[in-house]
């Protein structure tokens, strides 16, 4: 089956980009296996007929947000000095691991127990942009008016906080 | 096949959390907080599909408004506290203690 290895090299791309996250040292290195992570996620979402929200997770996530924060890493100029020396970093991965991994468990027996489902590609414009976006604004318009308060929130916040503190004196 | 979607998400679930207690660099840390919801909205997705309604579809659009919201004010206090310590050590920005 030809979606099932996509799906493989995506799974296996988005763990890889994830543990690289976890383990680079420099927080570039960590943003650019990130990047892989979502764009792989991006193609499992085409995979599970997510047409919007695969456009979305390129658009916004992979492009908007990621580039903001490669731009903050290099605004800030790192130098080597400046990041936290972590010798002890793989005993305390090694530990985090070990408190993590009962949880995991815990999930995959929960997942274990639904239902197999198939998760072809379905046809009929599901998840397209017409389809979504009127359960967008006649089920979820409360929700949705909420988020965009949200969002003028922090960017009313975010101006106030990095903005010019030397005139507030 | 919907069984491996959401041990993947289980998987970069479980590694955003180790990135979150095991490293102590800000950007790293906020970067696996932004895995995790990844992971979450991997898991919305599937249900969708399973179900084959569009409610997960919707939220996974709120998940990626709020990630944008946090990664905005995020990086504003990252950016003040590398202004007042020049350190991106997690440990050092320890201000509440007393």
């Amino acid at each position: 089956m030809f979606a099932d290895g996509l799906f493989i090299g995506f799974a296996v791309l988005a763990v890889l980009g994830a543990v690289g996250l976890v383990l680079f040292r420099h927080p570039m290195n960590g943003a650019m296996s990130f990047v892989v992570t979502l764009i792989s996620l991006a193609g499992l979402y085409a995979l599970l007929s997510a047409k919007l929200i695969f456009a979305l997770q390129l658009i916004v996530y992979a492009g908007a947000i990621m580039s903001l924060i490669v731009f903050i890493i290099m605004f800030l100029n790192i130098q080597p000095g400046d990041l936290p020396q972590e010798e002890t970093k793989l005993f305390y991965v090694l530990g985090g691991g070990i408190v993590v991994l009962p949880i995991g468990l815990f999930l995959a027996k929960i997942v274990k127990s639904l239902p197999e489902h198939s998760t072809e590609i379905l046809g009929n414009n599901f998840g397209g942009v017409k389809e979504v976006g009127l359960l967008l604004f006649r089920d979820w318009l409360i929700p949705f008016e909420i988020v965009s308060i949200l969002l003028l929130v922090s960017l009313v916040g975010a101006v106030i906080l990095a903005g010019k503190r030397g005139t507030t004196k | 096949m919907m069984h491996c979607y959401l041990y993947l998400s289980i998987i970069l679930f479980c590694l955003g959390i180790v990135g979150v207690i095991a490293r102590r660099n800000v950007f790293t840390v906020f970067m696996s907080v932004e895995l995790m919801l990844n992971a979450a909205n991997l898991a919305f997705i599937t249900f969708s599909r399973v179900h084959e309604s569009m409610d997960g579809h919707v939220l996974a659009m709120m998940v990626m408004a709020v990630a944008a919201a946090e990664a905005a004010l995020a990086l504003a206090v990252v950016i003040l506290l590398h202004k007042h310590k020049s350190k991106l050590d997690t440990n050092v920005f320890s201000l509440l203690k007393g």
